[in-house]
């Protein structure tokens, strides 16, 4: 990406300051956000979500492993992320490794909650088969199909619409197996758990610039940005993770202002994205 | 295991000479200088292309013609059991190999000394052919891009099974541990840039099986000028002419 010019930089910040950015959105809109979900048949589950000019794919792989010996009645969920080289030449090779770790960070925060597995967004009980045998390791993995900015939101919604696409084969333990023999157990090729994805959060990323923040910033944006703070709101308001990001500090005060922002305006994106993924799975049915 | 059914229909339905569905979509990525989505049945390719523009590693430029460089990519999720590597594994090198030589006979480099044009292949999902269906998304993504070119170069596969010659092998067909024939060509020129093969195969058979190859790679080069002319079309509407 070529670098902005001394013009242009100031054409973005005095925009913004204006409530008037180059898109001609306010500070606190979306671009059109457009779902699709079964774009990668082979999956559990799969979405694509495109923001503007950004384009993720998300897909859910759900394999049957070991339970972890720590929460032996918990299922496993992970979350990879990947930048394809054609989202930008920069990412050739392992120049995207680094950005993908990040994100992969942020999200396994923000949506996969604490250690014990509270405040996650997926009951990690109802993918346990036999306590402390079997258990449904759940594999989400992200891909950057195409890079303008806002990737972590772009992220959190692809996820959250994939994870509404999963089915989950049903497992029948057999019977009259012994108690310390491995059980044996026959998947369903028919029958499909599907995910209550209500508590899923959605990601908010406000990212400021000069002495306002806006959401969804574009790349433009983003590379006039002094700090920006994602934040992962469910739907009943609660707060599921914070990441901040860039390296100037910000007042105290000014963060709980951008949480209580990010709350309002995820209400909008939650309804939102709800109705799209919804339009997007009637219309895979059809 | 039976592969073709003694009344000639493959395992998905199809008679030997029978390819799968051709879908292709140009400008997936808006960012890139060039794009495209190409589908062959469930393989499914996205393809970026960036350039002509300024060499980035000095050390590699050439100043007779451009430099083409090419990165191929499989998602985690895009085959059936899932797997987890990074890029510039050995099948992940050799593949961009191959795919660089083919755009590097079609492209008129020449044109362009002390470039770089850089070719990114996404693959979404795979299902068999996922090479074919690389350089396919590839040609499409040059010519969304406006690179000179001589010709379209489309690939196509076939194979040889329970003694009958099959066009365009499926994942459970690559499988099989037959022979496995992979043909690019520039179909105006009719010129053979890419032909791989494993396994063994009596040469006759092989002559039946590659020209089974040209036969889909004309049709898949029939299909790309149409969705071309298409997008040719809808430029000309928005632009008013």
């Amino acid at each position: 990406m070529v670098g902005l010019s001394l013009g242009e930089t100031h054409f973005i910040q005095g925009g913004i300051a204006q409530d008037l950015r180059c898109d001609g959105r306010k500070r606190l809109t979306y671009r059109p956000i457009s779902v699709e979900t079964g774009v990668i048949p082979q999956t559990n589950g799969s979405a694509r979500v495109r923001m503007g000019a950004t384009d993720v794919i998300a897909s859910v792989k759900a394999e049957l492993g070991k339970p972890s010996l720590l929460q032996p009645d918990k299922g496993k969920v992970s979350i990879y992320i990947d930048c394809s080289s054609t989202a930008e030449p920069a990412f050739e090779g392992r120049g995207g490794d680094e950005l993908a770790a990040e994100l992969s960070n942020a999200l396994q925060h923000c949506l996969l909650g604490g250690k014990s597995g509270e405040g996650a967004g997926i009951d990690l009980s109802s993918l346990i088969v036999v306590e402390g045998k079997i258990c449904w390791d759940l594999y989400i993995d992200g891909l950057v199909v195409s890079s303008d900015g806002n990737l972590l939101d772009a992220l959190g919604a692809a996820i959250k619409a994939a994870l509404s696409n999963t089915g989950i084969p049903r497992v029948e333990v057999a019977a009259g197996t012994s108690n310390d023999e491995h059980p044996e157990v026959d998947v369903s090729d028919e029958e499909f758990l599907q995910f209550d994805t209500s508590r899923v959060p959605v990601i908010v990323t406000l990212t400021k610039v000069g002495r306002h923040y806006i959401v969804d910033a574009t790349s433009e944006e983003e590379s006039q940005m002094s700090s920006g703070v994602s934040i992962s709101v469910n739907r009943q308001g609660h707060i599921c993770g914070i990441t901040k990001r860039g390296g100037v500090g910000l007042d105290p005060s000014i963060i709980l202002d951008m949480i209580s922002v990010a709350k309002h305006v995820s209400e909008q994106l939650i309804n939102k994205l709800d109705s799209e993924i919804a339009s997007a799975e009637a219309d895979e049915e059809s | 295991m039976e592969y073709v059914s003694p009344e000639g229909l493959r395992l998905d339905g199809r008679r030997p000479m029978e390819m799968r569905q051709i879908r292709a979509e140009i400008g997936a990525v808006s960012k890139a200088d060039g794009s495209a989505i190409f589908e062959m049945g469930n393989t499914k390719v996205i393809a970026a292309v960036y350039g002509p523009r300024e060499v980035q590693n000095r050390s590699q430029q050439i100043s007779s013609h451009a430099l083409v460089r090419c990165e191929y990519c499989m998602a985690n999720f895009s085959t059936g059991d899932r797997m987890r590597k990074s890029k510039g594994d050995r099948r992940s090198t050799e593949i961009s190999l191959v795919i660089r030589q083919t755009m590097e006979a079609c492209i008129l480099t020449h044109l362009l000394p002390r470039s770089q044009i850089d070719i990114y292949v996404q693959v979404l999902q795979a299902d068999g052919g996922t090479r074919s269906a690389c350089i396919n998304a590839a040609t499409l993504a040059l010519a969304d891009a406006g690179i000179p070119m001589r010709d379209l170069v489309t690939s196509c596969s076939a194979g040889y099974l329970n003694s009958t010659p099959l066009l365009d092998l499926n994942y459970v067909e690559d499988s099989a541990g037959g022979p496995d024939v992979t043909l690019g060509i520039l179909p105006k020129l009719d010129k053979v840039t890419l032909l791989q093969m494993d396994s063994k195969l009596p040469i006759d058979i092989l002559e039946n099986v590659m020209q089974l190859a040209i036969e889909g790679c004309k049709a898949i080069a029939n299909y790309i000028r149409e969705i071309l002319l298409a997008n040719t079309k809808q430029l000309e509407y928005r632009r008013g002419v």
